[in-house]
């Protein structure tokens, strides 16, 4: 799910930037920094929306470096356990199958595909139902429930299942 | 329907945490919104878990991604095996594995497939760093083929990784006819970036290898190949590999093929005093190569498998097929060693004679009149001469050795000790 939060953050800057753009400099730094970064607690920083505040510098001792605390508005996007995604197949295998919701990595298992729905193997490697009427191969886009997050540093991966109602093959791009 | 997987609804969630828009500013904000999502949820799964146990039974946790086991979500140690290959946060413990292989037989019974492991150098390709390239070799420079559609060229070079690539002649083919009969794996002691942009040259579609790319990353124990993470029955697959010792565990699946030296350094890391292909400005045969040679084995094995098409192959073992179609190539020879064991030891022991064994030949220590062939290495002793009289072959142990290799008897004349001594002088110039 997506949130809107407040995050502070401690912006060590170099006097070479000191001077009339200051601010400038320490928003683009901060935006270079957290941008697309994760963390456990809140997720996949997507973008950063404004600077709530920035708070008095600290001269460092020892070097001209000075620690601004930095409060900013961001998007962060953290998937939950048992959060309905939609996500974009990107690998197909005889184990399950891989997807990504942005930057989350999802893996389904075939224990967690409807039985009625078979593996077939070929350069298209696919899930099909007995009769043919529904296909889940690559760039197709499923609609499927987390069962388990975790939170990298840099990544974050799901488990998910598309074996209740209403989850499974929302967009085929095979079909017109 | 159970809902399993009952979520605080989002509105409740809104109305509680601070929003962005609303907050004051100070820095109870994003904390409080962890710290309150977190007690959220672990009320929910607290439930959850309570829920799952009594109505869904054990999990037998089949394996993992991300160390969470795919089908409960729960958080698991690093148990089984690591799949690395197919992603690097798959494991599958040995069950799964099993049942994996297992249910796989249908698949192979109807499409009439097996599985081959093929190793990358010396077997399918020559690689070379464009450092360790001889004068005589700039030439290749020139006649190097665009890496931006790779269809139908032998020479890559692939200037990010410093490297030139050389596939072996009748590559293409030779991928093309085994992906009718086989399943395919690369399993190469190369890196995984090595291993990838060397399946983008033999197989640019993607159509013969998929995500069976095995590299050295994704090996379970180093300098060491295994089959434990192809997921095929050993009793179903088939290893092509120019060096024996990298399969310990595997050697019945194994077919040897002759090394493929194209480059000069390929010759030098072999400690060969020849030139490489490539300062003679000649190649393997095509029709008559290396992989030639294999190709028609694996037909043979392949066609032996699925001889009975009703006949259910879970019972049948490929390796016991490709031993078949070996001892076919010296079958009805007779064959006598003189002075070719050290006397200390036990002549059926030495792998020369197993050798000969495994193609099919009878091996005997002493001569009688249904010897066939003496296998020696100088003309002079008794059992060589006995030979002479009798009008038997006498030949060098390299006679053996090319059946071996070539999976075919070869012309007894090519291997007399005559050829040798020639051989051996013009070595010693």
């Amino acid at each position: 799910m997506f949130f809107h939060i407040v995050l502070e953050r401690n912006m060590q800057l170099h006097p070479r930037f000191f001077g009339r753009n200051l601010r400038e400099n320490l928003v683009s730094k901060l935006m270079k920094d957290v941008e697309g970064t994760c963390s456990g607690r809140h997720g996949f920083v997507v973008a950063i929306t404004g600077i709530e505040s920035i708070g008095k510098g600290l001269i460092r001792d020892g070097t001209g470096f000075v620690t601004f605390p930095v409060k900013y508005q961001c998007v962060v996007f953290r998937p939950f356990k048992g959060e309905i995604l939609e996500a974009v197949v990107t690998l197909v295998n005889k184990m399950g199958f891989f997807a990504e919701a942005g930057p989350v990595q999802i893996f389904v298992s075939k224990h967690l595909i409807p039985d009625d729905m078979e593996f077939q193997a070929g350069d298209m490697p696919n899930y099909t139902t007995s009769d043919g009427s529904v296909k889940i191969q690559k760039e197709c886009e499923v609609r499927l429930k987390i069962i388990g997050t975790r939170v990298d540093a840099t990544e974050i991966f799901c488990v998910g299942t598309i074996k209740d109602d209403f989850l499974g093959v929302i967009n085929d791009p095979a079909a017109g | 329907m159970d809902d399993h997987y009952p979520v605080p609804s989002a509105f409740s969630l809104l109305n509680q945490m601070s929003v962005a828009s609303d907050s004051p500013v100070h820095s109870s904000s994003s904390d409080d919104l962890a710290a309150f999502l977190d007690d959220e949820l672990e009320t929910v799964e607290e439930v959850e878990i309570e829920e799952a146990s009594s109505s869904k039974g054990e999990c037998d946790h089949p394996g993992s991604f991300g160390n969470m086991c795919f089908v409960c979500g729960k958080k698991l140690e690093e148990t089984g095996v690591s799949f690395r290959y197919i992603h690097k946060e798959m494991r599958l413990n040995q069950d799964e594995i099993s049942r994996l292989r297992d249910s796989d037989m249908g698949f192979l019974q109807r499409q009439r497939k097996l599985y081959l492991v093929l190793d990358l150098d010396h077997t399918l390709l020559n690689s070379t760093i464009l450092r360790d390239l001889k004068p005589e070799e700039e030439y290749l420079y020139s006649h190097t083929h665009s890496l931006q559609d790779v269809s139908g060229g032998s020479l890559f070079k692939m200037e990010f990784m410093h490297m030139m690539t050389k596939l072996r002649p009748f590559v293409h083919s030779f991928l093309k006819e085994a992906s009718e009969m086989f399943v395919m794996y690369i399993y190469t002691m190369g890196d995984r970036p090595y291993a990838r942009q060397m399946a983008k040259l033999l197989d640019p579609k993607g159509e013969y290898f998929g995500d069976r790319i095995i590299s050295r990353d994704d090996g379970t124990v180093r300098h060491q190949k295994s089959l434990d993470v192809v997921l095929g029955q050993e009793s179903a697959v088939l290893i092509l590999d120019d060096t024996e010792n990298a399969w310990p565990n595997h050697k019945d699946n194994l077919i040897v093929i002759e090394r493929y030296h194209f480059f000069a350094s390929s010759c030098r890391q072999f400690d060969h005093k020849y030139k490489s292909l490539s300062e003679l400005k000649s190649d393997e045969s095509e029709p008559d190569g290396a992989l030639a040679t294999v190709l028609k084995v694996l037909k043979q094995a392949h066609a032996l498998f699925f001889e009975n098409v009703d006949e259910d192959i879970s019972n049948k073992d490929v390796r016991l097929m490709l031993k078949q179609v070996r001892k076919e190539i010296l079958k009805g020879c007779k064959v006598v060693f003189s002075r070719v064991f050290p006397t200390k030891a036990k002549p059926e022991d030495h792998p020369l004679w197993k050798m000969a064994e495994d193609l099919g030949a009878t091996c005997a220590t002493e001569v009688d009149a249904s010897v066939t062939h003496v296998v020696a290495m100088e003309m002079g002793t008794e059992k060589a001469r006995w030979a002479v009289r009798e009008k038997k072959f006498v030949v060098h142990r390299g006679w053996i050795d090319a059946a071996n290799y070539l999976w075919k008897k070869q012309p007894e004349e090519n291997f007399s000790l005559e050829q040798l001594k020639k051989q051996q002088g013009t070595e010693e110039e």
